[in-house]
């Protein structure tokens, strides 16, 4: 896939990532981007400052929480998931391997 | 790149987005923009070169403003239902400041003068009686003010569009510039002290109409620093 990615059809997918990637470990912002370009292989590529206002969205469900911390002499907002983002993170990926499994059988011809 | 932070802020501000999401973003996104543009020059662009690349990955100013607005929670509840934060809740502030205010009154006239038929006049209160009564003089009497200039602050700070402040404005000056307080010892309470407030507002004309300049200076001077305040905002805007 190119830098070019369907809007619509990647609604709910950054959202997505990020659940997965703070279930790992709480991040800051600029790492979270990068695990999601290195991860995906570059694949998703959107506005690198478009993920801040996800990450306030989540924060303001409940699904996350964030914390100031200053490293290296920086200070960092730093996100964590609640038990709840990871709930809503079991919901949404489990609702996606529906979806993709059943686009993968139309691409095969089941 | 300031200015591009500037106008972002403005854009999103003029949306409703809340000023404390807001600010955190331009926040976030100057960190962010720091650290993309130290890992360019990092692999060997120039200053200027890693500045552009920067800003390029952190997308173009209608892509971070959109996914700002797109999430509809962040939006104040001054954009949300300005009706009640500019009508309702100022005037629900003035309320309770002079609900306040009259229990000074009438806990002073029982502590301080308890044989005295009204709390008003009845000679000169001196060391703490005084101070108590003039506490309770200077809420009743600051209170629409400050009402009044905290509309006007939540108005520029949020960019309401100017009808709404306008109209808590003048319901807070209708309220404090025909308010009315009474006082007396008898009454259907017998022998307590009845405390009570009255609004001039519909009882006639006449009296409307004597209270209407207190209406009015009330109205110019919480008015006022808003009004210049988007005098000047127009000013910088066009400039």
């Amino acid at each position: 896939m190119g830098r070019e990615t369907n809007s619509n059809f990647m609604n709910g997918v950054p959202e997505l990532l990020i659940l997965k990637l703070l279930g790992q470990g709480d991040m800051y912002g600029y790492e979270i981007v990068q695990a999601i370009r290195n991860r995906t292989g570059e694949a998703i590529a959107v506005g690198e400052g478009v993920v801040y206002p996800v990450l306030h969205g989540l924060e303001q469900d409940g699904a996350l929480t964030s914390r100031r911390k200053m490293v290296n002499g920086r200070s960092r907002v730093y996100y964590m998931v609640t038990p709840a983002g990871l709930r809503r993170f079991a919901e949404r990926a489990q609702a996606w391997t529906d979806l993709s499994s059943a686009i993968q059988k139309v691409l095969t011809g089941g | 790149m300031a200015r591009l932070f500037d106008e972002l802020g403005e854009r999103l501000l003029r949306a409703g987005v809340a000023p404390r999401h807001v600010r955190r973003y331009l926040r976030e996104l100057g960190d962010h923009l720091a650290d993309l543009r130290a890992e360019e020059e990092h692999a060997g662009k120039s200053r200027a070169d890693a500045e552009s690349a920067a800003l390029a990955r952190l997308g173009e100013m209608e892509d971070l403003a959109r996914a700002m607005m797109e999430q509809s929670h962040l939006q104040s509840w001054s954009a949300r239902a300005p009706w009640a934060m500019c009508g309702l809740a100022p005037l629900f502030v003035l309320a309770a400041a002079w609900f306040v205010a009259l229990f000074i009154l009438w806990s002073g006239w029982q502590i301080f003068k308890p044989e005295a038929t009204s709390p008003f006049g009845g000679g000169p209160h001196y060391g703490f009686a005084n101070i108590y009564f003039q506490a309770g003089k200077a809420i009743y009497f600051g209170a629409p003010y400050f009402v009044g200039w905290g509309i006007g602050w939540m108005a520029a700070r949020q960019r309401l569009k100017v009808l709404w402040p306008i109209l808590g404005l003048a319901l807070v000056a209708l309220a404090a510039g025909t308010a009315q307080v009474h006082a007396s010892r008898t009454g259907a309470y017998g022998g307590a002290y009845p405390v009570s407030m009255s609004f001039a507002l519909g009882s006639s004309i006449p009296a409307f109409l004597a209270n209407i300049q207190d209406v009015a200076v009330i109205l110019t001077f919480t008015a006022l620093p808003y009004l210049i305040w988007r005098l000047r905002q127009a000013r910088s805007l066009s400039s």
